[in-house]
């Protein structure tokens, strides 16, 4: 963590993007809902609240957690880390942890900026709790699906660009910036196939209160099941990349 | 007329003066306090057409400051420079077109395409009409041997047929003067040798001026009959080889070490030039004594565990300069 | 200098031959992230017709020449925003050693220069005109092809005012971050939907403005309700490019006479 808070530009970078994008979706909404028709569920103030949340859900999830392991098997020290009487992956996990909890520290300072900038609802206690524990797993859901893209890297080292296209794809499908109950009908149905809609949708619209407290076990069950079949595919992935560098040699 | 003319060149570098910590940065806002830097003080000498010159200095002398207003990069804080009748910084083009600089650590090739392509863009870049480049490049391929790489990428290239590359690439307009920092850094023994064996034909055959920097002062001992040595941003000495050897040929140091401390340790006939604990070093006239004659003086009224004798070799006696400043008497006497 | 920029281009292009194999990963780049940006648009006005006047139709077309004017700088100018390095690491100095205009070699230093953007930009500017019913009158012929490099310009003139930072600031990676994300997310929506103070700066200080959205309105036909200024104002983007590029030629000038240390 101390490595990190070096990174003063960093900091500023980070927070300034938030405040720079809080602001420009907030003028968007506001353009949008002036002269159409606004959803039922979603008036202006709630919409305007999921983007800010978003935003600030943002530092914390597209943070690269497991860089590092790209990195290692780019420079090839990974065999060494392979010859350590230690859990490999718990090593990736904790190591990316640093980084995730110094900029969830940024939320605090970003999000009393944004504050001069917008008005955000804040739900019941109940609501903000369950909204957290369904942040917390979709928290999880980017882990695995972070650690998967650097898990190509056991196979190629060019994952740069897959990366980036994931990212993208991510941030629309996974409804962070575009509430999915926005899409039309037929994207929506695909996009809640996706695990993305995991990461942010979810946690987003349980907050806003689109999603009721009635669907609430549904909706963290089916985090919670994408945790777990992407924690699966994980270690298969992982098994059989450990396996290819022991054999090979790096 | 010389080629290159210095009189009393100065260069300043000022910076804020910056206290650490918040405090300090806070401050710096409200006040304005600098801190002059003096990196070259009062330099002269003049150069004319076709030597080739060793420039000599410590890190930190002031070496490189010298040569980036020699070669336009820097403007001088005062003083007059005039290059080939032209005053680099503000000309900097015409000067440009005058010079060529070889960077001993940087190459100027361009790294994903084959040799042959870079000096196609410096050819284009310098102005180089067709037929003198043809011409250049045949005589250099020669020399440097240069066509079993030339259709190689440079970044395949070991260092020593880079730095040939670079070499070619440097000449190739037909520079009047050329500029060598650290020309033979890192290079194996026979690669120095055939860049050392360029530079000298270079300078023979075609008049080219040579600056030559360098901190391996076999370089220079191979190469160059006048050397200039500046330290702290003066110049120190300017003069030949021959005359530095004769004065300091006289003179070799005998290192002792002693037994015991000795607080009055004094020896006649020689200068101490150095002590640190018990390490001396003896400076001595070995046309008034021999080494064994003074060996033995030494153990007559001291015990000592250790004795060397260092020769005036170029690196040594520039060695002496940097540690003891330059002293221009035979006798040792201090100038 | 010609005949070097003919020589810079032959380079180019045989460096990016020489690394061809990058080309696909860099269009699928390319592609991905232009398209998710219309896709994205394309959500949303789905949903919300009307924004501020504009439709889908009429995005397409802002989005679509602003594309093509950074897709050109990219292809022509991106090189400057690489000074920075060089005056990091020394090669500065190398520049400042040949007989040619520091900065025209700092834009005319060889390397892989991918035209996928550029193509992707002919295209989608080609389609989103088409898509849009924009007229494309005369006027239209004449003047675009000026708007777009006009455009370039004003992105070639913010590239190097951040590159001239580093002469001061060695570290311009922040700033250079700001301006973009200014250029790239605002530039997507009309500017008439943000503040006083924000419209006055894209318009006055930061002219991303003109590089779509002042001629989008004008060729399409808004009201503006971005200023006071006439329709007209969107044809002076060339003009507004070429200014922008002095400007920054001059900051430039400073910047280099500080690192030859002029004036101590």
């Amino acid at each position: 963590m101390a490595r990190e808070a070096t990174y003063r530009f960093d900091v500023f970078t980070s927070i300034a993007s938030v405040l720079v994008r809080v602001y420009l979706l907030r003028m968007v909404w506001l353009a949008l809902y002036a002269r159409n028709a606004a959803p039922s569920d979603l008036p202006l103030h709630a919409i305007i609240t999921y983007s800010t949340v978003a935003l600030l859900m943002g530092l914390v999830m597209d943070i690269d957690q497991t860089r590092a392991l790209h990195d290692k098997l780019h420079d090839g020290s990974i065999a060494t880390d392979f010859m350590k009487p230690i859990s490999v992956p718990l090593y990736f996990f904790a190591d990316g942890t640093g980084e995730v909890l110094f900029h969830a520290a940024l939320i605090v300072p970003s999000l009393l900026f944004a504050l001069l900038i917008v008005h955000i609802d804040v739900p019941s206690l109940p609501v903000m709790g369950v909204f957290l524990v369904s942040f917390f797993l979709g928290y999880l859901v980017g882990f695995f699906i972070n650690f998967l893209l650097n898990c190509i890297a056991f196979w190629t080292l060019e994952i740069q660009a897959m990366q980036l296209i994931v990212t993208w794809v991510t941030d629309l499908f996974g409804g962070e910036i575009i509430p999915l109950v926005i899409f039309p009908v037929f994207l929506q149905r695909i996009a809640f196939l996706l695990p993305f809609a995991s990461m942010f949708s979810t946690p987003l619209l349980i907050y806003v209160g689109v999603i009721k407290p009635e669907r609430y076990l549904q909706v963290l069950g089916v985090q919670l099941l994408w945790v777990t079949v992407l924690a699966v595919i994980a270690s298969f992935v992982w098994r059989a990349g450990a396996k290819r560098i022991v054999v090979q040699g790096g | 007329m010389a080629i290159i003319e210095a009189v009393a060149l100065r260069k300043v570098f000022r910076s804020r003066e910056r206290q650490p910590g918040i405090g300090g940065a806070i401050a710096a806002l409200f006040t304005r306090s600098y801190v002059d830097k003096v990196a070259v003080d009062d330099i002269s000498f003049s150069l004319e057409r076709g030597e080739l010159v060793g420039y000599i200095g410590p890190n930190g002398a002031g070496k490189s400051t010298t040569i980036k207003m020699l070669t336009g990069i820097l403007v001088p804080t005062s003083g007059v420079l005039r290059v080939a009748g032209i005053v680099p910084h503000t000309h900097r083009m015409a000067n440009a077109a005058n010079i060529g600089v070889v960077f001993g650590q940087r190459s100027q090739l361009y790294w994903d395409l084959p040799l042959r392509e870079s000096f196609e863009l410096l050819r284009a870049i310098y102005d180089v009409p067709r037929d003198r480049y043809l011409q250049n490049m045949k005589h250099f391929a020669e020399i440097l041997d240069l066509d079993r790489f030339l259709s190689t990428p440079v970044r395949q290239l070991s260092l020593g047929e880079r730095m040939r590359g670079d070499f070619a690439a440097a000449m190739l307009h037909d520079p009047k003067i050329v500029y060598l920092d650290e020309p033979t850094i890192g290079l194996d023994v026979i690669a120095k040798e055939a860049i050392r064996e360029f530079i000298g034909t270079v300078n023979r055959e075609r008049g080219t001026t040579v600056i030559l920097t360098t901190h391996d002062l076999a370089d220079v001992e191979r190469l160059s009959r006048r050397i200039i040595l500046i330290d702290d941003g003066t110049v120190i000495y300017d003069g030949s080889l021959e005359r530095l050897r004769d004065e300091y040929g006289t003179h070799r140091t005998l290192v002792v070490s002693l037994a015991e401390p000795y607080p009055d340790f004094e020896v006649a006939g020689t200068e101490i030039v150095s002590r640190e604990a018990n390490l001396v070093r003896l400076r001595f006239n070995r046309r008034e004594i021999t080494a064994e004659a003074l060996i033995r003086r030494v153990t007559e009224h001291y015990h000592i565990t250790d004795v060397s004798i260092i020769e005036p070799d170029i690196e040594s006696i520039v060695r002496t300069i940097y540690l003891e400043g330059y002293h221009d008497g035979s006798d040792g006497a201090p100038s | 200098m010609m005949s070097v920029y003919r020589q810079y281009w032959r380079i180019n292009i045989l460096t990016t031959l020489e690394y061809r194999e990058n080309f696909l990963i860099w269009l699928g780049f390319t592609l991905v992230y232009h398209g998710s940006a219309i896709a994205a648009l394309w959500i949303v006005l789905t949903r919300f017709p009307s924004m501020n006047g504009w439709t889908f139709r009429d995005m397409a077309f802002l989005y679509g020449l602003w594309m093509l004017a950074h897709a050109l700088h990219n292809t022509l100018f991106s090189t400057v925003g690489d000074i920075p390095d060089h005056i990091r690491d020394g090669e500065f100095d190398r520049l400042l050693v040949r007989p040619l205009d520091t900065l025209f070699q700092a834009i005319a230093t060889p390397g892989q220069v991918f035209p996928d953007e550029l193509i992707l930009g002919l295209i989608t500017f080609a389609a989103a005109t088409w898509y849009s019913h924009v007229q494309v009158d005369a006027l239209f012929i004449v003047f675009i092809p000026l708007i777009v490099i006009g455009g370039a310009l004003i992105d070639l003139a913010f590239n190097l005012v951040i590159s001239t930072v580093a002469f001061w600031f060695v570290r311009v990676d922040a700033l250079r971050w700001i301006v973009i994300q200014l250029e790239q997310e605002f530039t997507r929506y009309p500017v008439s939907i943000y503040s006083q103070g924000v419209r006055l700066l894209l318009t006055f200080v930061v002219p991303f403005a003109f590089m779509n959205y002042f001629p989008a309105s004008f060729f399409l036909h808004k009201a503006h309700e971005a200023s006071a200024l006439p329709p007209a104002v969107g044809l002076l983007t060339p003009a507004i490019g070429i200014i922008a590029v002095a400007a920054a030629y001059l900051f430039w000038r400073l910047g280099l006479n500080r690192y030859s240390g002029v004036g101590h």
